[in-house]
């Protein structure tokens, strides 16, 4: 097994995850997929090229605005967009759409920061990567990207689980998942929660963001073809169930760049343009065989009648 | 008459664009303007039929005229279309044939790929068929890239010229009357349908699929045969664009301009509603037209690509559409019902057969 294809696939797996994550987390609440969410985490690609190429500061001190940025981003989708056509009583197929709509925004915005950086200061803004942070740094040893990008996943998953489980705003959380009108009639602030569940998916999506260009090249498209990956890795998850997302996050992650790998290394290089298709077959399986996904599967009943 | 001329090329070209985004725009507008299906893979229909003409009928005129089919045709891909094009620009009767059984095939692939993406999500809610859709179009556009035998990967390839035969003055026009003339085509048909009982069917669906399976219809096969119908109106939109510009390349169709787009057009439009569909195309393909016309003008104030404004503007207005107007401009009609003395002669029908007590 090579050690450096395994590496590079627990990076990816890992910021994988994060972005999964968070919009399991936004589909859970408000029940609509949010097809801004690549879009989310490119716009943090592009605060990292700056504050790396521009102002010369460390992407990894990145990490906290980009958590900010993106979480900012996400809950002004939520309160200027969502919130109102819900009131107005759109149907979520109205959502979806106006989803679409605000990623035309960021994409535009994306693509303008682009050129502005390209023209004006003449760095690099399309087909860039900042690989020197990431690879360059060591840690331990390891490349700085290496230990991060795990370790940032790692403590979203325990600090979403102790903040879901044992902090009362999170257990008021997942009470306004299960049931809104009654978690509404004891008290919860449902559309308080709703807003910071699109802020905590936003900010999740900044940092993948912020570390994706340490990792891989990136352009003004990342957003949309990691869309893909993401919704995959959501589907496999199960949509409903946030542990189900890390676990389908890290599948995918994992799945695609370890498969890219292998088949490249046994049929030749002209297969890695084809990556995208892993997720996408990965997807369509767990849609036909099994449509609640991988948390939705009932494992015990499959053990027992395997034993049996 | 030089401005004479640029602005009659700039017409030309307008109204051809016109046509073709109509003929996308109005599909959506079937798949969710009537049924409600939220087909977020129109890309996958309009690349797809333009993959099926670079990729096929090109082939089954060089087998019959003795070129490379093969590789080959991918390799000498200048050679033998130019030959072909010599063939066909000497033989209407040909040109026309080809152009025809072009245009069906890209439909009946169109049709195809439909059911094909659609199959996997298409029993679960609406939201996985969207996602779904989507990610095909995604894929589809990254095999038609990267796969040389297709359509020659990213260089593209380019593909016999049906139109020729009228000399090249003339061809913009005949390319022009040949997609007004489908959009016509499409149009009356999807009147027809919104018309017809099956058109009454998708929008009850829309509304509320339980009444719909409650009386014995089958929503799944509802949705697929929407879908398949809709993906084969998009796929001849986009054969008649690649027909057009003779060559075919994945570089040419994206998810903004040919998802999104006709997306814009049928909600501000007005969806539900063929001719709002319309109007929305008219719109929103002029206005891209003179931003891209007039792009030079603009680029000296401004340190960016202004297409960008564009995305911000057409994102903006749909989002201000979606909360004020979501009806669009021109809104949905009431559905036609049958003529009030069809419904009296009906009515007495039924009158005469509850009393067969007082006839006999």
């Amino acid at each position: 097994m090579s050690f450096l294809l395994v590496r590079d696939a627990v990076v990816f797996a890992s910021l994988l995850t994060m972005l999964s994550t968070g919009l399991t987390l936004t589909y859970m609440t408000t029940k609509v997929p949010n097809f801004a969410h690549g879009d989310f985490a490119a716009i943090n690609i592009y605060l990292a090229l700056t504050l790396a190429k521009l102002f010369g500061v460390n992407p990894y001190l990145g990490i906290a605005p980009a958590f900010l940025l993106g979480g900012i981003i996400a809950l002004t989708l939520y309160i200027a967009i969502l919130k109102p056509l819900l009131d107005r009583g759109a149907s979520y197929i109205i959502l979806m759409i106006a989803t679409i709509a605000y990623d035309m925004i960021l994409l535009s915005i994306i693509n303008i920061v682009a050129d502005y950086l390209s023209r004006v200061h003449k760095i690099t803004s399309r087909l860039f990567q900042l690989r020197e942070w990431g690879y360059g740094i060591e840690i331990a040893g390891q490349p700085s990207i290496v230990v991060i990008a795990p370790l940032c996943a790692v403590i979203m998953v325990v600090s979403l689980y102790l903040f879901l489980n044992k902090t009362k705003f999170g257990i008021a959380m997942r009470a306004a998942i299960d049931n809104p009108s009654l978690a509404e009639t004891i008290g919860i602030n449902v559309n308080l929660t709703y807003a910071a569940s699109w802020f905590i998916s936003g900010g999740l999506a900044g940092i993948a963001g912020m570390l994706v260009p340490l990792h891989m090249t990136c352009n003004t498209d990342t957003g949309v073809k990691l869309l893909v990956s993401i919704f995959a890795a959501s589907i496999v998850g199960g949509f409903t169930n946030i542990y189900g997302a890390f676990l389908g996050g890290f599948l995918i992650g994992l799945a695609e760049v370890l498969g890219t790998g292998y088949l490249a290394i046994g049929l030749g290089a002209w297969v890695v343009p084809y990556r995208p298709v892993i997720p996408l077959i990965l997807m369509v399986l767990t849609l036909l065989f099994a449509p609640k996904g991988l948390s939705g599967v009932e494992w015990s009943k499959l053990l027992r009648r395997g034993a049996a | 008459m030089m401005d004479f001329s640029i602005i009659m090329m700039f017409l030309t070209n307008l109204i051809t664009l016109i046509g073709l985004f109509s003929i996308i725009s109005m599909s959506l507008n079937l798949e969710y303007g009537y049924a409600g299906i939220p087909n977020f893979g129109k890309l996958l229909a309009v690349a797809g039929g333009a993959f099926f003409v670079g990729a096929i009928p090109g082939r089954i005129l060089a087998l019959l005229y003795n070129h490379p089919a093969g590789i080959g045709y991918i390799e000498k891909n200048l050679e033998v279309i130019g030959s072909l094009n010599k063939t066909l620009a000497s033989s209407p009767l040909l040109s026309i044939a080809f152009l025809i059984l072009s245009l069906i095939g890209a439909a009946f692939f169109g049709g195809l790929l439909g059911y094909v993406a659609s199959y996997p999500a298409i029993r679960l809610l609406v939201d996985y068929l969207a996602i779904t859709l989507l990610a095909m179009g995604e894929i589809l556009w990254v095999i038609g890239d990267n796969w040389p035998p297709l359509i020659g990967g990213s260089m593209g390839i380019r593909i016999p010229d049906p139109f020729r035969w009228v000399g090249s003055q003339y061809r913009p026009i005949l390319v022009l009357l040949t997609v007004s003339g489908m959009a016509l085509l499409v149009f009356l048909y999807l009147e027809y349908v919104s018309r017809s009982p099956l058109g009454r069917i998708l929008r009850a669906m829309r509304e509320n699929e339980l009444p719909v399976s409650v009386y014995g219809r089958d929503i799944v096969k509802l949705r697929t045969k929407t879908l398949i119908v809709g993906f084969a109106i998009a796929a001849i939109s986009g054969a008649l664009n690649s027909l057009w510009t003779v060559s075919v390349s994945a570089r040419d169709f994206e998810r903004v301009r040919h998802t999104f787009m006709p997306w814009v057009m049928v909600i501000i439009g007005g969806a539900g509603n063929n001719l709002g569909t319309l109007v929305g195309a008219v719109i929103f393909v002029t206005l891209r037209e003179l931003i891209i016309f007039y792009k030079f003008y603009f680029e000296a104030f401004v340190p960016f690509d202004v297409v960008w404004l564009e995305y911000l503007f057409l994102g903006l207005a749909l989002i201000i559409v979606l909360m004020y107007r979501p009806e669009g401009l021109i809104p949905e009609k009431p559905t036609k019902t049958l003529s009030s003395e069809r419904l009296k002669e009906l009515a007495s029908r039924i009158g005469s057969a509850e009393k067969p007590g007082e006839k006999s």
